[in-house]
């Protein structure tokens, strides 16, 4: 067991060196002024409050918040029939829906938010429908991977004692099947949710440019303005909601767990 | 967990000697005016991007460049590659202000092409360094409308690479040129235009028309001057909700996706070669006069050769290929009387050479307000629906 562990440096040694520093840098910045030396770090909460006390930046990471929410839910409406669906089919069809699934996988994204861009022209949708279609599409096959998985690995001998025991097809789906499923639906939800949230390639491209969310916000410090300080506040703040959020997933799957 | 936890633990302590480390060496020559608490940051994510280009350096094989996208004919880099036995790595950026951002970095490039104001920032911040007038031979072929400006007098850090205006490009059939050249940059308020428009998504361009056509200089350091553009933007926002986009107008425009677009004079021009219904405007209140040069960073690895691809994109020949692929005029004379005569590439288009001499048109210059507001209150704009 020591032995593996050993095997397991380099990749926290790649864990340190690209994602631990790098967040301890965002916090460095953000809790610092702009132009100050190495040696006399002038620390302030002024980048926090500065994005607190302003309604529009507030109003942006509730949009954010809100279309991330509605593409999680609309992912986990159509992504679920769909699992359930590929599960119950024979062995090697299932490997064949599953690959077509993953397929547009393979396609680079901004190739895959382009092209939807030339189809959406055609219609008269407001931008923040459009954002939330491309959103659906591209991260749809997250879900219904994950679901999928948790429900091919049930075992069916469940299902035939449900049976057995008097249950028709709807009882043994509701007390066999979808509580069996929850870890997957909730791997499901953070694979969507996380991405969606801080997404800015898409209400960018769909948006026609004139759609803000926190993705776009953090962006427009770090590259336009060259205040890094109060971009690295506003990643902070988003990784602070995400971290929130996966542990509330974290605690609803295992209280499900616990039913 | 409490083994986690001493893992985690041991890996900061870990960090912060490398960090500690490395901010005791020598800094990158490029950090010499930067904030320290940058540079200090900066370090390691710099270092291990630089790396790799500093390795190969070390013979001169190897020419970072950095352009604009759409904005060359890759033609030129594959002769230059071949002429000068040297491999060219070739990357993109939006605006001045990311090009700025990818320099802070500390990644070292050769050659940089970049707007007017932010030449004049960095030759101010001493991030250039000089053009070697032995090698730059070239530079006599020129223009004189393109020689010699504010931020570089002598020419003796930057050299021009293409020049244009920016300009409203539209459709005949849609809009009556006669209200376009009565409106100016107003057109934009007009909410017959709803949904039809396409803008340059550059904080500065967008905030010179609302300024020139409220009568106010597109460099103004008045923040009332510059709340009153906001407000101008906020109204044009909400009258014709525009698209704000990049290079996928030019297409755009081309295919008749929309009936209008504020865009740079070369892209337009080509917009226009595609689609015979779209005209081009520069507003009577003024527009701005762009020219983008082509400079040398302090910390490029390779200014040898550097100084050889700028006097080489200079020569008649090479001009004359990237002129008629991006539809920018050229700095050089006898290329730009040559597409312009008769026979030529852009004979009898109007816009080919930008507007100059217009007493209200300006040519952009830095100042704090502008470069630190225009990008947020943007932003607020399109926040304004």
């Amino acid at each position: 067991m020591k032995s593996f562990f050993r095997m397991s440096y380099p990749y926290i040694l790649w864990i340190g060196i690209f994602i631990v520093a790098p967040m301890l840098m965002i916090l460095l910045y953000a809790v610092t002024r702009t132009g100050n030396n190495t040696l006399t770090f002038q620390f302030t909460l002024d980048n926090f409050s500065r994005f607190i006390s302003d309604p529009d930046f507030i109003r942006v990471l509730l949009t954010s918040l809100r279309i991330a929410l509605l593409t999680t839910v609309f992912c986990l409406l159509i992504g679920y029939p769909a699992a359930l669906f590929i599960a119950n089919l024979s062995d090697r069809t299932q490997t064949l829906v599953t690959l077509l699934i993953t397929l547009p996988m393979w396609i680079n994204m901004l190739l895959k938010t382009y092209a939807w861009r030339g189809i959406l022209l055609n219609f008269d949708f407001s931008s923040e429908l459009k954002v939330f279609i491309g959103m659906v599409y591209d991260f749809l096959p997250f879900m219904i991977i994950q679901i999928h998985t948790a429900i091919a690995k049930l075992d069916p001998n469940l299902l035939v004692a449900a049976h057995d025991l008097g249950a028709n097809n709807v009882r043994s789906f509701l007390k066999v099947t979808l509580p069996l499923s929850v870890p997957g639906i909730i791997s499901g939800i953070t694979l969507v949710f996380l991405p969606a949230v801080s997404s800015f390639v898409i209400p960018k491209m769909l948006g026609g440019g004139n759609y803000v969310l926190i993705g776009n916000l953090i962006e427009i410090y770090f590259q336009q303005t060259g205040d890094w300080n109060f971009g690295s506040a506003i990643s902070l703040i988003m990784a602070l909601i995400i971290i929130t959020a996966m542990w509330a997933t974290k605690k609803l799957d295992r209280s499900a767990q616990e039913d | 967990m409490k083994k986690l936890i001493s893992v985690l633990l041991i890996l900061c302590a870990c960090l912060l000697l490398l960090t500690a480390c490395q901010s005791k060496e020598p800094a990158a020559p490029a950090a010499t005016e930067q904030p320290a608490a940058e540079t200090e940051a900066e370090q390691p994510a710099a270092e291990t991007e630089a790396a790799q280009p500093a390795a190969e350096k070390a013979d001169n094989k190897v020419l970072n460049v950095m352009n604009y996208g759409e904005y060359i004919d890759e033609q030129v880099l594959r002769n230059f590659e071949k002429e000068y036995g040297v491999k060219i790595n070739y990357a993109f950026n939006d605006t001045p202000e990311a090009m700025y951002t990818k320099l802070q970095t500390g990644v070292s490039y050769d050659v940089v092409v970049t707007s007017d104001y932010m030449i004049d920032r960095l030759i101010r911040e001493k991030k250039v360094q000089k053009l070697d007038k032995n090698v730059v031979t070239n530079l006599d072929q020129l223009s004189d409308q393109v020689k010699n400006l504010y931020f570089d007098p002598q020419n003796e850090y930057s050299a021009p690479y293409l020049w244009q205006n920016v300009v409203l490009c539209y459709d005949t059939t849609k809009i009556d040129p006669a209200k376009v050249e009565e409106k100016g940059w107003a057109i934009l308020l007009d909410p017959e235009l709803d949904g039809h428009v396409f803008i340059y998504d550059s904080p500065r361009d967008i905030f010179m028309m609302a300024l020139k056509n409220l009568g106010y200089s597109m460099n103004t350091e008045s923040s009332d001057e510059l709340q009153a553009a906001f407000d101008w933007l906020v109204k044009m926002n909400q009258t014709i909700h525009p698209d704000f986009v990049g290079d996928e107008m030019i297409d755009g425009m081309a295919h008749g996706e929309k009936w209008m677009a504020m865009m740079y004079s070369g892209d337009a021009v080509y917009a226009s070669t595609e689609n015979e219904k779209l005209t081009i405007c520069a507003p009577a209140e003024g527009t701005n006069i762009a020219y983008d040069n082509m400079f040398i960073p302090s910390n490029a690895g390779n200014p040898e050769m550097a100084n050889k691809f700028i006097n080489y994109v200079l020569d008649y020949e090479n001009a004359m290929m990237i002129t008629v692929e991006t539809c920018y005029s050229t700095p050089n004379a006898k290329v730009a009387a040559d597409v312009t005569a008769e026979g030529g590439e852009f004979e009898g288009i109007e816009w080919y050479i930008p507007r100059t001499g217009y007493e209200k048109d300006e040519i952009y210059t830095d100042n704090d307000l502008l470069r630190t507001e225009t990008p947020e209150m943007l932003m607020k704009v399109k926040l304004q629906k």
